[in-house]
């Protein structure tokens, strides 16, 4: 148990040196770089012209779908992660084979009505 | 011929192997400096041009000269931009890159016959770690261009989080393939077993899908739909300037050097080359690491190349290749692994 924990503390060093390095390197910057005001330096790029209204809309509704279908296929991929590494040599083989096809097969119809549906053709 | 490790000095070994590891975190900005200036000098000769070549010799300190100006430049924030998303979003893809290199292997000595990787820490599920923690910048580039309150920059957002869920499907499935194959999650396991076949060999198709979605998941040209600098400006880093957006530069490119690695120890026999066996003790030291280093060099000169020779797609395009294409090949991939490995295995 101790050798999980242990092939992970180098994982905590390097987390605290990424969460100060940003930091850091800006307040660097603040204190080299120079300093002005100005009102207009502080509007936002709109091809030139004054900016109108807010950022911050609704997401198109196809977003929603690219993100529903990505998470069902990734929680498929997950559940492959650990029958990749016992498939082989554990003298589970051809259940494990046949467990796993019938989970892609099942799955894959869900792609094909996801296909069917239009969810995964870009709406203009 | 085996070193006794005393009891109370074995707590301390994964501290000593964390804090020397830091070593690689300068290794690696100096191999993202490297790769900017092997971009620009590639993308200048293949363009008939000269690229830097004022600061140092052939322009090799041009990076530096870039640097410097970075960290003199002032630090703007838009004005209701949001200051949590807007100042943090370093920490992301810094971060994401920062924990993709504890975990790989970024070469291997043998010593008499045995084989030691140098990797800051070893995983039972590094392949899986590396997959995750590489995912983390797309929070990074969300928080920018949703906290920066610029149109140009929330076009650039979606347009990253539509590409970036597509491809990370394929991404996994093909690296599933791979670790099929060996029966492991471990990516030093899984490059210790290319020593006569390579994946590249054993699964073109599964090395064929991993590289197109690794070149999405980097945002490399055909794939940089999220900065198309033609439509949206600058995509998500249009109110990005500065230092910070140094920093994703950097990130960007530290990626690239990542992912070139990836591919060399996934696809490439890693330090594997056949009919070389490192029984010479100065050859194993120093050989391996140099077969890994060139063959990730020559991975990033790919990348750099189909920069040029391949046009930017359109968004619904690059959607429309990572579910309708590389989704199916990538499973009919995962099949041909299973049955060749168990034939192999067999």
């Amino acid at each position: 148990m101790s050798g999980i924990i242990d092939s992970y503390i180098p994982v905590a060093i390097f987390l605290v040196i990424a969460i100060l390095m940003p930091p850091m390197t800006m307040f660097m910057v603040k204190k080299l770089s120079p300093r002005s005001k100005a009102a207009s330096k502080y509007t936002t790029y709109e091809s030139g012209s004054v900016p109108t209204g807010t950022a911050r809309i609704q997401f198109n509704v196809e977003y929603y779908l690219y993100a529903i279908a990505f998470v069902l296929f990734d929680v498929e991929v997950l559940f492959l992660y650990p029958w990749a590494t016992v498939y082989k040599g554990h003298g589970i083989t051809s259940i494990a084979l046949v467990e796993m096809f019938a989970f892609i097969f099942i799955l894959l119809f869900g792609y094909i009505y996801l296909w069917k549906k239009g969810a995964l053709t870009w709406v203009k | 011929m085996t070193v006794v490790i005393p009891d109370y000095i074995a707590p301390l070994i994964p501290w000593v192997r964390g804090i020397i590891g830091l070593v690689l975190i300068g290794a690696i900005f100096i191999a993202a400096m490297g790769a900017v200036w092997i971009e620009r000098k590639l993308s200048a000769d293949i363009q008939s041009r000269v690229g830097p070549c004022r600061v140092g010799k052939y322009g090799i300190f041009q990076l530096v000269a870039d640097a410097i100006k970075l960290f003199t430049k002032e630090d703007i924030k838009p004005q209701n931009a949001d200051s949590l998303l807007f100042n943090n979003a370093n920490i992301f893809m810094i971060g994401s890159v920062f924990l993709v290199l504890v975990a790989l292997p970024v070469g291997a000595v043998f010593i008499n016959g045995v084989e030691y990787p140098l990797a800051v820490t070893e995983m039972d599920i590094s392949v899986l770690y590396i997959e995750a923690v590489s995912a983390l910048s797309i929070f990074g580039i969300f928080m920018v261009g949703y906290g920066s309150n610029s149109k140009y920059s929330l076009l650039g957002a979606f347009r990253n989080f539509a590409r970036m869920v597509g491809y990370e499907v394929p991404l996994g499935i093909s690296i599933i393939s791979v670790a099929v194959m060996t029966g492991s999650l471990n990516i030093v396991d899984i490059t210790s077993a290319q020593g006569l076949y390579w994946n590249i060999f054993l699964q073109p198709l599964g090395c064929f899908v991993f590289f197109v979605s690794l070149m999405a998941d980097m945002g490399r040209l055909p794939f940089d739909q999220n900065e198309s600098e033609e439509e949206i400006i600058a995509g998500w880093i249009t109110e990005y300037s500065g230092m910070r957006f140094g920093l994703g530069f950097f990130a960007e490119y530290m990626h690239m050097v990542l992912g070139s690695f990836l591919v060399a120890l996934l696809f490439l026999g890693g330090w594997n080359v056949p009919g070389f066996i490192a029984n010479n003790s100065f050859l194993g030291l120093i050989a391996p690491t140099g077969f890994l280093l060139i063959k990730t060099i020559f991975v990033l000169m790919v990348i750099v190349g189909i920069r040029w020779v391949v046009p930017r797609f359109r968004i619904d395009q690059v959607v429309d290749l990572s579910w309708k294409k590389m989704f199916p090949l990538a499973l009919l991939n995962l099949v041909w692994a299973v049955g060749l490995g168990l034939y192999l295995g067999a």
